[in-house]
This record gives C-alpha cells, sequence and structure tokens, in this order.
C-alpha cells in the first residue's frame, strides 16, 4: 500500500519507535523536540505532526518504560483474620488470639500470596511504625527535597 | 542427672525410669492444667507418702507459669511476624525512564520461623498510596480486636 521497500519501512518504525521512546524517556519539552528533529529536515507539517505524536502519546510510554525499572516484588492487597486458639497437642485450655494475613504481593506478572501471622502487640507495634513511615513525607525535610529536586 | 553424685549409687537404669516417669506426670498435668488437688490425688493413688506428695506440688507450683508458657510455644503455625522495617526513598532517575520523581517505601517485615528458627524476612516496595491502604485494614483489624475482647 505505501509501495516503498520493506526495509525502508521497518527501518520507518524502528526510527520512530527510537524518536518516541528517547524523547519520552528524558521528558524533553517541546522546543526541546522540535529543535531535535529540525535538522532532520523534514517539512513543517510533519514536525507538526510528530510533535503532536509525542505529546500524545508520552505518557504511556512513560508508564510503559518505568516498567522495565530494576523492582523489588509490589505491595498489591492485605487479607487479614482474627483466630483465638483455644487448646494444642501439647496444651489444654488455652486463650491465644493472633492476627492472620494474607499478603499479596506482584513480582514480575506473577502474583504471589504469603500467609503470615502475628499477634496483637505485634501488631499495634506495626501499625504505628507504618504511620511514622508515612508520615514522614510530610516532614519539612523531605518537602525541602522534592521542591528542590524539580 | 546420671551425674549427680547424691545419686550415684542408684542403678542407673532405675534412675532413668524415674526421670522418664517424674517427666510424664509433670507433662500431662501441665497439658491438662491440672490443679493442686487432682495431682495430689493422682500421686495418692500410686501410694506416695504425704510428705513427698507436698514436696511435689510444692515444686510444681514454682515452675507450672513456666512449665505452660513452654508447652504453648510448641506447636506449628504460619510464620510469624515479630518486626517491620521500612525505608523511604525519592526515586529520580533509572536507565530507562529519566525524571521519575516518585516517593516510594521499602518495607520488609521480620519474621521468624518457629521450627527451624530462620528468619526469611518478606520485603516489598508500595507507593504512599498503597502503604495507607496497608495501613488501614491493619487498623481496622486492631479495631476488631479491640471489639471482641470487650465482647
Amino acid at each position: 500500500k505505501l509501495n516503498v521497500g520493506v526495509d525502508t519501512v521497518q527501518h520507518g518504525v524502528e526510527g520512530l519507535t527510537y524518536l518516541l521512546t528517547e524523547s519520552s524517556k528524558l521528558m524533553i519539552s517541546e522546543a526541546d523536540f522540535q529543535d531535535s528533529i529540525h535538522v532532520l529536515g523534514f517539512s513543517d507539517e510533519l514536525n507538526k505532526l510528530l510533535l503532536q505524536l509525542y505529546l500524545d502519546n508520552r505518557k504511556e510510554v512513560r508508564s510503559i518504560l518505568g516498567e522495565l525499572t530494576p523492582k523489588l516484588p509490589s505491595y498489591h492487597n492485605l487479607e487479614w483474620r482474627l483466630d483465638v486458639q483455644l487448646a494444642s497437642r501439647s496444651l489444654r485450655q488455652q486463650i491465644k488470639p493472633a492476627v492472620t494475613i494474607k499478603l499479596h504481593l506482584n513480582q514480575h506478572e506473577d502474583q504471589t500470596a504469603q500467609v503470615l501471622q502475628t499477634d496483637p502487640s505485634t501488631l499495634l507495634h506495626l501499625i504505628q511504625q507504618l504511620e511514622q513511615a508515612l508520615g514522614e513525607m510530610k516532614t519539612n525535610h523531605c518537602r525541602r527535597i522534592v521542591r528542590n529536586m524539580k | 542427672i546420671l551425674d549427680d553424685p547424691d545419686l550415684k549409687d542408684i542403678d542407673p537404669t532405675v534412675l532413668k525410669h524415674c526421670h522418664a516417669a517424674a517427666a510424664t506426670c509433670i507433662l500431662e498435668a501441665g497439658k491438662q492444667k491440672a490443679d493442686i488437688s487432682a495431682i495430689s490425688a493422682c500421686l495418692e493413688d500410686c501410694k506416695l507418702d504425704k510428705e513427698r506428695i507436698e514436696q511435689f506440688c510444692t515444686e510444681y507450683q514454682k515452675n507450672k507459669d513456666a512449665l505452660e508458657i513452654l508447652l504453648g510455644s510448641i506447636g506449628r503455625s504460619p510464620l510469624h511476624i515479630t518486626d517491620v522495617s521500612w525505608r523511604l526513598e525519592y526515586q529520580i532517575k533509572s536507565n530507562q525512564l529519566h525524571k521519575t520523581y516518585q516517593p516510594s517505601y521499602l518495607v520488609t517485615l521480620n519474621v521468624e520461623n518457629s521450627d527451624s528458627g530462620s528468619h526469611p524476612d518478606v520485603s516489598f516496595s508500595c507507593t504512599m498510596e498503597q502503604l495507607q491502604d496497608l495501613v488501614g485494614k491493619l487498623k481496622d483489624a486492631a479495631k476488631s480486636l479491640e471489639r471482641a475482647t470487650q465482647m
């Protein structure tokens, strides 16, 4: 349909791909993009089209590139259950409360679920520690860094 | 026990039998959470004299709590969480993607395995929203616990 050789089409696609991924990766501004493609000597109309293509697809390309970074298993979901142990083979007449937790994690498109358990006092400790963690982003120190890094 | 100088005159086999018998008696009493009267009655049936029964019961009472804790800790359970560590980082760049500017948390749950004593810690990363979700769910569990204790 395009009346050109297969190689030309392939090179064209590869060139476009490279252009879009590099631009999206570096998150370059419109002006920088225009300057960069200007040297290729295309028509103004083509340049405009390319710029539009870049702006339209930038977000999606960046989210795909984001998947390629090194990663640890990431949190997906948590289910919990309250249990009370009443007896065991070695000891009768117990009252032992426990919280059973199913932690769902994602890694490389596999979902794993791990069953863990904890006692009430550790649970409260976990909550306190993690709330402290959440609070960190709001401290002046972190806010200053976020501001200055942009 | 076999090396105790006070007991060296007794036949070792008899000593072993006594030790095993005493241990079995103590463990059964502990498992059933037997009270003193039940133990005394049982020992009377075994034709032990009053003085010995009293001595045995006194010693048993002294160590009863420790015994119960020990017995209660035997048994299988899922991996037990003992502690949590977290790390807050601010990502700025990777080789695949520049200018990311995203905070991310790395959480490690320290886990203890009662069987092998190993520590297969669970680590995972999460965003702020995900951590809020996690903490919210843990707080729900804690609230449920509180309500259950008041029932």
